[in-house]
């Protein structure tokens, strides 16, 4: 009895020779080639930050800077994840009667957070 | 089975050839653009002379991101050190083409002020007279460039990349040790220089 | 005229003025240039073009020092000379003109004319520890270096011939 295999099989091996081909070409271009032609001087005046040929205005780019991206980032961390919870929601909201209503007093929660942080100047830019 | 014919399809080389043949033919052009010359570059870079057939379409105004300094236009002994850490971020292969004659030699303005030529302060490969030179003058001295570059092993170090860095380094030596700004110390170092009857400082 | 009203307040301020081909120009004494300068600001000349100087080297004062005004409502312009001795200082007008903040620099910067009551008053064009003042009379023109004259491009080619000769 002849075995028999999945018709997927080319396609997968077709895609497992791509991938090898890819990375070959990869590795060549890459790694090989350059490596035999590149020419290699690191030099420290050369690996400076450029700043269109001037000294620099301060050492490195560990400065400090304004916590507002702080409180930008993790305020739409949250209301992103908010966001996606939505999104199954909305497709099976109507099954039940009460369904509509968890996901309403889960909205209310985050909208009193929302309130808070407007009314503590979270979302003013300018401070 | 008929003699397979490879003549049309298949080509032998040496590497140095084929490296050289990319490079002359991918030169991404740094306009370090100060003066009257960058707008002969700019016609130059227009369609009529198009200077994009030599592969230089790509104009990137980053060290990091091209292979020859175009420096066109008068360079101030206060703009020198500024030009020399721009050639010294740039990544090699790199190449300059001094593009007119205040780059060249200083040009017209023999004064306190000008940098009398690059050539003082950083490695020049093709220096193009003309104030300002022609489109079809530049392009001429880019392909002599390309002729240099087709000439170049790729085995063999580039001495006067070398002969830069250390003079960059006794810049910043000289920086640290009497506090000046590296503007002083490279009018120094030039004026040195040519007092001792050389013309260079790297 | 502008000028006859000044000479009817500040008598003495003016010590010389002629005109060319419509341009008027006065020399106004150090000691009245302020007095001078907040009258002609309350006749109209609101606009400071230019602040520069001229070595002259002559026995009584080094310098002069040069100031454009533009009156915008009747478009006439007036220039004021002050000579001023060397090493003497000039008052500012950053006070009253926004644009004399970079002239008065570069007056400095180039001549050495130092101005009291500018906010910064360091080097504008040349580089901070630049020595000496370029457009002084008697610093050189190639600033010391020998490449600059055309006689050492000819140097270089026993058959070339200096230009000047």
């Amino acid at each position: 009895m002849t075995p028999t295999f999945s018709p997927f099989l080319p396609i997968m091996l077709l895609f497992l020779i791509a991938l090898g081909v890819g990375a070959a070409i990869l590795v060549v271009s890459g790694r090989i080639l350059p490596g035999l032609l590149k020419p290699d001087n690191p030099q420290r005046a050369k690996l400076t930050p450029y700043e269109c040929g001037a000294p620099p205005l301060q050492e490195g780019a560990r400065h400090r800077y304004s916590v507002k991206f702080y409180l930008v980032a993790m305020l739409f961390i949250l209301f992103d994840v908010e966001a996606a919870f939505l999104l199954p929601w909305a497709v099976q909201y109507k099954t039940h009667l009460w369904t509509f209503w968890a996901m309403l007093s889960f909205l209310a929660t985050l909208l009193v957070g929302y309130i808070y942080a407007w009314g503590k100047g979270a979302l003013d830019w300018e401070r | 089975m008929a003699a397979i014919n490879l003549d049309d399809s298949v080509m032998t080389t040496r590497l140095d050839s084929v490296v050289n043949w990319a490079r002359k033919n991918s030169l991404w052009p740094l306009p370090f653009g100060t003066a009257c010359c960058a707008i002969e570059f700019m016609s130059m870079m227009a369609s009529r002379y198009d200077f994009s057939r030599f592969g230089a379409e790509a104009l990137r105004f980053s060290p990091r991101q091209s292979d020859m300094l175009l420096v066109l236009g008068t360079i101030t002994n206060k703009q020198a050190p500024v030009l020399r850490q721009i050639y010294a971020q740039m990544a090699e292969p790199k190449w300059v083409v001094a593009v007119g004659v205040c780059a060249s030699s200083g040009g017209m303005y023999r004064t306190y002020a000008t940098l009398q030529g690059i050539d003082r302060v950083v490695p020049v490969d093709v220096y193009v007279p003309g104030c300002p030179p022609r489109p079809e003058g530049m392009i001429f001295g880019v392909m002599e460039l390309q002729k240099q570059i087709s000439r170049e092993s790729l085995s063999a170090r580039k001495e006067h990349v070398e002969q830069f860095y250390r003079s960059l380094a006794r810049q910043e030596e000289l920086q640290q040790a009497r506090g000046l700004s590296q503007y002083q110390v490279v009018r120094e170092m030039v004026l040195e220089a040519g007092a001792q009857g050389g013309q260079r400082i790297w | 005229m502008v000028i006859e009203r000044i000479e009817a307040q500040l008598p003495g301020a003016i010590l010389d003025r002629h005109a060319f081909r419509g341009d008027e120009t006065v020399t106004v004494a150090g000691a009245s240039f302020l007095a001078v300068v907040d009258l002609l600001f309350g006749e109209g000349f609101q606009m400071l073009l230019d602040v520069t100087a001229v070595d002259l080297e002559t026995p009584e004062f080094r310098f002069e020092v040069v100031y454009h005004l533009l009156n915008l409502a009747s478009q006439a312009r007036l220039r004021i000379k002050v000579p001023v001795a060397d090493g003497a200082a000039q008052p500012s007008l950053t006070g009253r003109f926004k644009s004399a903040d970079w002239a008065e620099r570069e007056v400095f910067d180039l001549f050495g004319i130092p101005f009291e009551g500018h906010p910064n008053l360091t080097r504008l064009l040349m580089w901070e520890d630049f020595p000496g003042h370029p457009l002084r009379k008697d610093y050189p023109l190639d600033g010391g270096d020998p490449f600059c004259s055309n006689d050492i491009g000819a140097s270089y080619s026993p058959e070339a011939r200096s230009l000047n000769a």
